[in-house]
């Protein structure tokens, strides 16, 4: 796979209507709507440079028709394919509390999925803290299954003690016997996963 | 070596981010002490390895870096110059020496380095990409192109080349001339891209990508457009519909309206809920309705399919979205239905009689609403277009709304409630419709608090449903309280009854107790307690915000606007702390991906990551917490802990250098982090964030003037000034009398234009852009002051020229100078005396304005005391000389000056108004502790209201304490140091 990863600001010309559009470094002073929430991340500007020197079609964002940013997906393409591993990952999925219920998460999915099939990836991997109910259903429902769970994955800094992550994952169509998303019988240590 | 730029390929040669694994033994071990952070045995381990091996070159330089890591900046830099100017050609001393570069934040070292070593080793392929590599990091555009030119003779690799090109690009992107860019750099990319065209050589989709972002910027639209729909355009696969967005801008650029309309009504087929496409949708037919556009003969079809070109058959296109989305089985898309209110929306502003055929807007909302009622984002949908709506037609629509609300019986206060979820939703949204059509704001004060009381049943109701929700979660009920809190403070600004403040910091704790994640609760408190004055609270709220990386920067002002101005220097500092943090790491940071985009062929991102490095440099508020840290530093810490003169060497602040891009300043401030659902005519409009920023950058421009003035007294203090007028520097820098002038009179004006500025002061909305300390600083007189005492240094220099003998008229103004400072001194504690806190008709009343003057007191009384320093260091000197005289004279007799009396007066009326300070503070002090909160009764509210509303109280009254003690403790240092002025 020969590919260049690049991208164009799409709609330089357009309205304020967009609604699915790549993440630009301008939506890092709009986005706290989205990030104040407890279980959304917001990490060094490195982190998102990375994702977006790398793979800038894996981060979009949708926008709401006022200009609001109502969610944003960051994803990557990694792994080996000469082992079947190769795959899409998605590192971050949030959308504000007030554009959920729309089924804006699940959109934001399909697109990294579409992504990721294009890629010629074999599945679509995530991690989720195992607490987090909502968010479990939410991928159960869109094909997702526990691939494995990962003890004490997320640390916690004020005194409590570390969660435990599920490593949950859905079969891309390369992957016909959806081998990939066979469950793993124990649970695997953070240092073990690749 | 893989020079693919997929994205597994490394960098070409190594990931130098670490030194471990690039070594071969014993340097391993001193390698891994280095990672290890153990400086001091990777030094002790360099020098024996050189004892072994004297020229071993990258033991040197791991030396070095040892050296660097533990502050030994100098030593390091010599030893690896030493290696350097022997240009070495190692991999080891080469990649070594580029940590140390980078460390020391010297990159364009790092381009000399692989200069040589591409001179030695013509044909390293290696070494020139690390060449084009170091000058990517710097910015020399020109010098990448070759370089990437260079590589590409060597290795003949397409991204060699299309480096070289996207160099040529970047020069256009920088050069100052737009004629430059537009006739030479990019038709020269241009043409470098074609010859790779023409000899089939285009490979993979990045190259394309560089091609369409030449013809772009160079407006060769139709070109553009014919490479994205041909062969050429099929490598763009990455993206999601790349070829589809590109074609529907360049469309648009080339006013192609009929394939503009006919590929977005395309897309909105097979996407209706795509709401980028609606308005080139919209916006083309009416430029073919203004064209008079007819379709062609049937053959001479436009290339993306049929054309919409009445209004009559958009309608019903966007209809028949509508009715598709109503016959789905599975969730409606609001997309269709949002796309008619628009329509309406644009047909009337053309003043099109077809809106009719679309049917009332009151009508249409009520669609809406009946379907996507229970949506959290109904409001954020229709606020945008109740403006069709006529006036009369507000109570009617809220009306019909609420007909649409199933609620239950009502129960004993005469409110119906929501049964389930959905419902409830459907009922907030009506709320804050209302909210948004201005009823709340046209109630009086009863019926705002009898819709405050409404609001909090709802809410407290409506917890029910979240009782098993996780701390992490928020309440269903939570936004009633939000829009509770919001009518309380409409009903504290407009009556000043500040009662309505407690109760709305109260109900705001009681929903954080329901719902500890909520950001919005906590933003408004935060807002709330900086508004009464306590900032103390403010440092637990912000902080479980978790903001953190840039939301210092567009958050931080929330912070970094208060803490100082109320006395919470700690917290200040460390506010401010923070963000200097971020910013500092940004240029490193940035300049990293930078060089990832070349390498992964990400070419658009690469002036996108610039822009953001500028952004961040730019940032007002980078700018404010540099400004304000090194203030405080000095009011802190100047004269008490090191004397002025070293405090300002040790920050290495100087007088001449003014670092802040006035001319460039970016606004970064999120100013919608707060949730409002105020009617349009109270949001915060373009012309408040203008005014807004003007505000700052004026209070900015004060406050850099006075630090810089500060550190030119120092500067002043420090070289005797005789040597000083023959001082004037070869490099054409002034003198620094004249540099002190000079921001003298800068400040003069800026504080003139200050005056006129606070004489228009617009009213913001509440929630919009905290006001700057500017017009009470002016209020309180302490810029007067400040700018006086650093005046007064002017005459202090002449008496210095003139002696003591003939400059009576000179001692004289200079005595008066004394005198009025001292009258304005007395004037700003005046403006400090009263209550900050007190109990009025079992009431708590807070006087925050007090507490602010009492800072600018402090601070204010700082300048004076460095200024006093200053001529008591002149006047010193003089003195002794005249007693000297006196003696030879055996003039026992002889009258002391009258500047010297003078200074004797001004000493003893500071000592005198900061023990007065000093005394008021004590007051306060034991004023504020003797308050019984406990005994107030707080009627009319619920015990439990009560209970939080005290909880607040007891809050704002511990922080007013802690103010109190730290400008205390300030002012006893500062009153120590006016012992020091005896001459």
């Amino acid at each position: 796979m020969s590919v260049f990863l690049c991208e164009v600001k799409a709609h330089r010309a357009a309205a304020k209507m967009t609604t699915l559009r790549p993440f630009t470094c301008d939506d890092l002073f709009k986005f706290n709507n989205i990030n104040l929430d407890p279980l959304t991340e917001t990490y060094g500007i490195p982190f998102y440079l990375q994702y977006l020197a790398h793979w800038p079609e894996y981060f979009i964002v949708a926008e709401a028709p006022g200009g609001e940013l109502m969610g944003y997906i960051m994803g990557k393409a990694e792994g080996s394919v000469a082992r079947e591993e190769w795959h899409g990952h998605v590192t971050a999925l949030s959308v504000a509390p007030e554009f959920r219920r729309l089924g804006l998460a699940a959109k934001l999915m399909e697109m990294l999925e579409e992504i990721s099939e294009r890629k010629g990836g074999f599945f679509v991997d995530l991690f989720v803290r195992v607490s987090n109910n909502v968010a479990v259903n939410m991928y159960k429902r869109l094909g997702y299954s526990v691939y494995r769970t990962v003890i004490e994955y997320y640390s916690a800094s004020n005194g409590e003690p570390d969660e435990d992550a599920y490593d949950m994952r859905k079969a891309l169509s390369r992957d016909t016997e959806k081998k990939s998303i066979i469950p793993l019988p124990h649970p695997v240590r953070p240092e073990d996963i690749e | 070596m893989t020079v693919q730029l997929t994205r597994s390929a490394a960098e070409p040669g190594q990931d130098t981010t670490t030194i471990k694994g690039l070594w071969v033994k014993p340097v391993d071990i001193h390698g891994d002490y280095l990672d290890n952070g153990n400086n001091k045995k990777a030094i002790q381990q360099g020098d024996k390895l050189l004892k072994k091996h004297k020229d071993l070159h990258c033991a040197k330089v791991l030396k070095a870096i040892g050296l660097q890591r533990t502050g030994k900046q100098d030593e390091a830099f010599i030893l690896a110059q030493e290696v350097a100017t022997l240009e070495p050609t190692d991999d080891n001393s080469l990649q070594a020496l580029t940590i140390l570069y980078r460390e020391m934040h010297r990159p364009e070292l790092v381009t000399k380095l692989y200069e040589a070593a591409v001179k030695k080793v013509p044909l390293s392929e290696e070494y020139h990409s690390h060449l084009f590599m170091a000058y990517a990091r710097v910015g020399e555009y020109k010098k990448m192109q070759q370089a990437g030119m260079a590589l590409y003779k060597i290795v003949p690799k397409n991204p060699y080349y299309f480096w070289s090109v996207m160099s040529l690009v970047m020069q256009a992107i920088s050069a100052q001339d737009e004629r430059l860019a537009q006739t030479m750099f990019l038709p020269l990319a241009e043409r470098m891209v074609e010859k790779m065209v023409k000899e089939e050589k285009i490979e993979a989709e990045a190259e394309v990508q560089l091609y369409f972002m030449i013809l772009e910027r160079l407006g060769k639209c139709v070109e553009a457009l014919e490479v994205i729909r041909g062969p050429l355009g099929e490598k763009l696969t990455s993206e999601l519909q790349s070829r589809e967005n590109k074609c529907m801008m360049l469309y648009r650029r080339l006013q192609r309206w009929p394939e503009c309309n006919a590929l977005a009504h395309k897309l909105l087929l097979r996407n209706p809920d795509d709401w980028q496409f609606y308005p080139s949708y919209f916006d083309s037919l009416f430029h073919l309705m203004d064209q008079s556009w007819s379709p062609p003969k049937e053959d001479e079809h436009c290339s993306e399919g049929s054309v919409h070109h009445t209004v009559a058959e958009v309608v019903r296109f966007v209809e028949e979205r509508i009715k598709g989305e109503d016959s789905k089985e599975c969730r409606p898309l609001r997309g269709p239905h949002l796309a008619r209110l628009e329509l309406m929306h644009r047909l009337r502003e053309r003043g099109c009689p077809e809106e009719s055929l679309l049917g009332e807007p009151l009508e249409l909302m009520v669609q809406f609403f009946g379907k996507f009622g229970d949506k959290p984002c109904c409001i954020t949908d229709l606020k945008l277009y109740l403006h069709l709506l006529a006036p009369e037609q507000h109570v009617q629509f809220i009306n019909h709304l609420s007909e649409a609300v199933p609620l239950g019986e009502r129960g004993e206060e005469g409110f119906a409630f929501p049964d389930d979820t959905k419902a409830l939703q459907r009922h907030l949204c009506v709320c804050q419709l209302s909210r948004a059509l201005g009823l709340h704001h046209s109630l009086d004060v009863d019926g705002k608090l009898l819709l405050i009381t409404e609001l909090k049943a709802h809410y407290r109701h409506g917890l029910k449903f979240g009782m098993n929700a996780l701390k992490t979660e928020l309440q269903f009920s939570d936004m009633y309280c939000l829009m509770a809190a919001h009518v309380y403070i409409d009903l504290w600004t407009e009556t000043g009854d500040e009662d309505m403040a407690w109760r709305c910091l109260g109900l705001l704790q009681e929903g954080l107790s329901h719902s500890p994640s909520n950001a919005q609760f906590k933003l408004l408190m935060l807002l709330l307690y900086c508004r009464l004055g306590a900032f103390e609270p403010v440092v637990d709220l912000y902080s479980s915000l978790d903001a953190k990386h840039v939301q210092h920067d567009t958050i931080g002002f929330l912070l970094t606007r208060y803490a100082e101005s109320l006395g919470q220097f700690a917290a200040a500092s460390q506010s401010c702390n923070f963000s200097l943090r971020f910013f500092h790491s940004n240029q490193k940071d940035t300049s990293e991906y930078i060089i990832q985009a070349y390498k992964y062929g990400a070419f658009e991102k690469i002036p996108e990551f610039i822009a953001l490095r500028n952004r961040l440099n730019q940032s007002l508020h980078f700018a404010q917490v540099r400004t304000e840290r090194m203030l405080l530093d000095l009011f802190l810490e100047a004269d008490i802990v090191l004397s002025l003169e070293e405090s300002v060497k040790a920050m290495s602040l100087s007088a001449e250098e003014d670092d802040i891009p006035w001319d460039n300043m970016r606004d970064n401030r999120d100013l919608t982090v707060f949730t409002s659902w105020d009617p349009k005519e109270r949001q915060l409009t373009d012309e408040h964030r203008r005014r807004s920023l003007e505000d700052e950058i004026v209070w900015l421009r004060i406050r850099s003037l006075t630090l810089r003035l500060v550190a030119s007294l120092a500067a002043l203090g420090h070289v005797p000034s005789q040597q000083n007028s023959e001082m004037i520097n070869e490099n054409g820098v002034a003198d620094k009398p004249s540099v002190h002038s000079s921001l003298l009179s800068q400040l003069n004006q800026t504080l003139q234009t200050a005056a006129q500025m606070a004489e228009q002061r617009v009213q913001r909305p509440f929630l919009g852009p905290p006001s700057t300390r500017l017009a009470s600083a002016l209020s309180s007189g302490s810029c007067q002051c400040q700018a006086a005492a650093l005046q007064l240094s002017v005459h202090l220099q002449e008496l210095e020229t003139a002696g003591l003998d003939d400059s009576s008229e000179l001692q004289t103004q200079i005595c008066n100078g004394f005198k009025s400072l001292a009258v304005q001194l007395r004037e700003i504690l005046t403006k400090c005396k009263g209550d900050l806190l007190e109990m009025k008709e079992a009431k708590l009343q807070t006087q925050p304005s007090l507490l602010e003057n009492l800072i600018f007191f402090v601070e204010t009384a700082c300048i004076v005391l460095w200024m006093a320093s200053y001529c008591s260091k002149i006047l010193r000197p003089l003195k002794t000389s005249l007693q000297r005289k006196k003696k030879k004279k055996k003039d026992a007799n002889m009258a002391m000056p009258a500047v010297v009396c003078g200074f004797q007066e001004l000493t003893g009326s500071l000592q005198d108004l900061l023990t007065q300070a000093q005394e008021h503070i004590k007051g306060q002090e034991s004023g504020t502790t003797a308050l019984k909160l406990a005994s107030l009764t707080l009627e009319g509210n619920t015990q439990d209201e009560a209970s939080f509303m005290k909880a607040a109280m007891d809050k704002v009254q511990s922080s007013y304490l802690r103010s109190l003690q730290e400008v205390g403790d300030l002012l006893k240092k500062r009153a120590e140091t006016v012992k020091n002025l005896k001459i």
